[in-house]
């Protein structure tokens, strides 16, 4: 809670240093604050002793490690954002306060007990992001992706809106223990849960599959995330994922458990579409955004893993995966930034070359590429590793080999930028990477490899 | 009982006005009274909130919107697009599609669990503004305080979007 209080009063502090035209402090006062919030976030860890605030919210480990893990990304993402939003405009406070009051809205996500709590944290979230989405205002594509954001977003709440009164038609609560006693109870005694429930947890599925960016409901994605300013892409497919998955197995782990043999299926079907229509269209682009718009679609299909095969290992699972694929996309981002800031293009052949004269960067992107597509050594192979483990011990084989196949499938792509650095030579400059790069792209890289050499050292989350 | 008739006959009265009227105003004019039908009914029902904030919200906010796009848009009978026979048909559809719907709900509403009509008929008061209160004060205390965020970063976000730029990108 004291995090949650630390960050929007940090907020409304950024929107008052901005009122007084501090515009040099915004980055160092934000940055103290989050690194505050992180401190009482982590001070949670190992003293939970039951929901708080009349059941609304449990700060259990869980809870804690996606805090963390979200707290921790927008550090990184706002470390690159040093003279990023001064070139939009100059309302820099606002743009800040907003990432904020996002995170905000993420951290009631990712330790909700009561689905108002969740509820409100989405939309907190998503009204913060279609704002930012839309921000670049004089140029079309982020109009577009805003308002396509915008309108399915609203349309997808709905669905998760509608889930939720029908389940507490059925079973008289909003609260997560109180849905699972109902479920357990009538499973028990035999009575016939009420149809009413099967309808809400399909629509909440629904409503998360699309907050997620699962496929069939990933149609809005790509847009966005192309036509939005880089930086916030980054933190759309890095926080924002991390916490859409971290409220999905929430819900679907503790509240839905009793009923997985009903809704197991349905998960399913949505995470063999996510990942061949991830996959295969990634393998079609020719604009580095938008490959990693679609891989992060194909990333949203491993990660549903954990909820189709809920096991002991779920939850870890998931924030191993979080923390390989943020740190993984952070890096991409922040090549991404750079090369669209010095050349104007994103496309793969604004890559060439690059090995020889930025090598550093070069060897970031390449360490990030590897862990994307998930190569021994880096996290996101730990990641899928205890992904894949976890569905195989739930009797899910030939999910893992169809998984197999993607992630060879994904490989390819991954590793046309890696030939686009190394192999093809092109006449270019070298790139001038300012120092805030170089830490975050240097963290980055420290994390991915020595998760990938030595995961012991992520404590175990349950 | 009377008021209830005479209510629930002015309702889908003016209901129908809304789609027969060919004016689009007027059309927008009879909805704002089917809403206030909506409203006397609520006041029936004993649920003053709802009583309330269909008035405030439903007739005064939302409608105010509508007169304004309608205003903007400047609808006018000449320039209306004439309507294909497709589109009637798709439109018959999804209106049957709807009756079917609503009939199917009110025929399984058997499937409500057991005690959820009898809540309401042992506790009338449930939908006072004061047994409201004491819920969403003491155990929603806390969504009620967060949903304040919601709104400042709205605030923020429409001021940003709104607000002219003083130079080119």
């Amino acid at each position: 809670m004291n995090a949650l209080i630390t960050i929007s009063v940090l907020a409304v502090l950024v929107l008052y240093l901005g009122l007084y035209k501090a515009n040099k402090a915004l980055l160092p006062v934000t940055l103290l604050g989050l690194a505050v919030a992180l401190f009482f976030t982590i001070n949670h860890w190992n003293v939970f002793t039951g929901p708080t605030f009349n059941d609304m919210m449990s700060y259990d480990n869980f809870a804690v490690a996606f805090s963390g893990i979200t707290i921790t990304s927008t550090m990184l993402i706002l470390l690159l954002s040093k003279g990023y939003f001064e070139k939009i405009s100059d309302h820099v406070a606002e743009y800040y306060s907003i990432i904020l009051f996002s995170l905000a809205g993420i951290l009631v996500m990712v330790s909700y007990h009561n689905m108002t709590m969740l509820f409100i944290g989405i939309e907190i979230m998503s009204v913060s992001l279609y704002i930012l989405a839309g921000i670049r205002k004089q140029d079309f594509a982020s109009n577009e992706a805003a308002l396509k954001y915008f309108l399915m977003g609203a349309f997808s709440t709905g669905f998760l809106l509608f889930g939720v009164a029908l389940i507490y038609g059925a079973a008289h609560s909003f609260d997560l223990e109180a849905i699972k006693m109902h479920l357990e109870t009538n499973l028990q005694t035999g009575q016939a849960i009420s149809p009413l429930f099967y309808t809400g947890v399909v629509l909440m599925a629904v409503g998360m599959a699309f907050k997620v960016g699962a496929a069939p409901f990933h149609f809005w994605t790509p847009d966005v995330y192309e036509g939005s300013p880089s930086l916030i892409t980054a933190f759309m497919s890095t926080v924002v994922k991390t916490a859409g998955f971290a409220a999905f197995l929430r819900l679907f782990a503790t509240c839905f458990y009793p009923l997985h043999d009903f809704w197991m299926p349905v998960i399913l079907v949505i995470t063999i579409i996510t990942l061949f229509a991830g996959n295969i269209t990634a393998l079609y682009q020719n604009n580095f955004k938008r490959m990693l718009a679609w891989s992060s679609i194909s990333h949203a299909g491993y990660m549903l893993f954990a909820i189709v095969s809920l096991g002991s290992e779920a939850s870890y699972g998931v924030f191993v995966y979080a923390i390989a694929y943020s740190a993984a996309s952070i890096i991409a981002f922040a090549g991404l930034v750079l090369m669209q800031a010095n050349t104007g293009s994103d496309s793969f052949d604004s890559f060439n070359g690059l090995g020889r004269k930025n090598p550093f960067l070069a060897f970031t992107l390449t360490v990030a590429m590897l862990s994307l597509a998930g190569i021994p050594l880096t996290a996101g192979f730990i990641g899928k590793f205890i992904m894949f483990s976890n569905a195989l011990s739930s009797m899910h084989t030939w999910l893992v080999v169809l998984a197999v196949i993607n992630a060879v499938i994904s490989i390819f792509y991954y590793f046309r930028v890696i030939v686009a650095m190394y192999f093809k030579d092109a006449e270019r400059a070298e790139l001038e990477i300012p120092l805030n790069f170089k830490v975050v792209l240097a963290i980055s890289v420290v994390a991915t490899i020595l998760i990938g050499i030595w995961p012991a050292f992520l404590p175990n989350v349950i | 009982m009377a008021v209830f008739y005479l209510v629930a006959f002015l309702s889908i009265f003016f209901s129908l006005l809304v789609i027969f009227s060919k004016n689009p105003v007027h059309s927008v004019i009879y909805l704002i009274i089917t809403f206030f039908t909506f409203t006397i009914h609520y006041v029936l029902l004993n649920a003053q909130f709802l009583a309330i904030v269909n008035f405030i919200v439903y007739m005064g906010a939302i409608m105010v919107l509508f007169l304004y796009v309608l205003m903007l848009l400047d609808l006018n009978v000449n320039s209306e697009p004439v309507k294909s026979s497709l589109m009637k048909i798709a439109g018959i559809v999804a209106g049957m599609c709807l009756l079917v719907t609503l009939a199917g709900a009110l025929k399984g509403s058997g499937f409500l669990p057991a005690g959820a009509h009898e809540e309401v008929v042992q506790r009338p008061n449930l939908g006072l503004v004061k047994n409201l209160g004491q819920v969403l004060f003491h155990d929603f205390l806390l969504p009620f305080e967060v949903s304040s965020l919601l709104l400042l970063s709205a605030m923020v976000g429409a001021v940003l979007l709104a607000k002219r730029e003083p130079r080119e990108i």
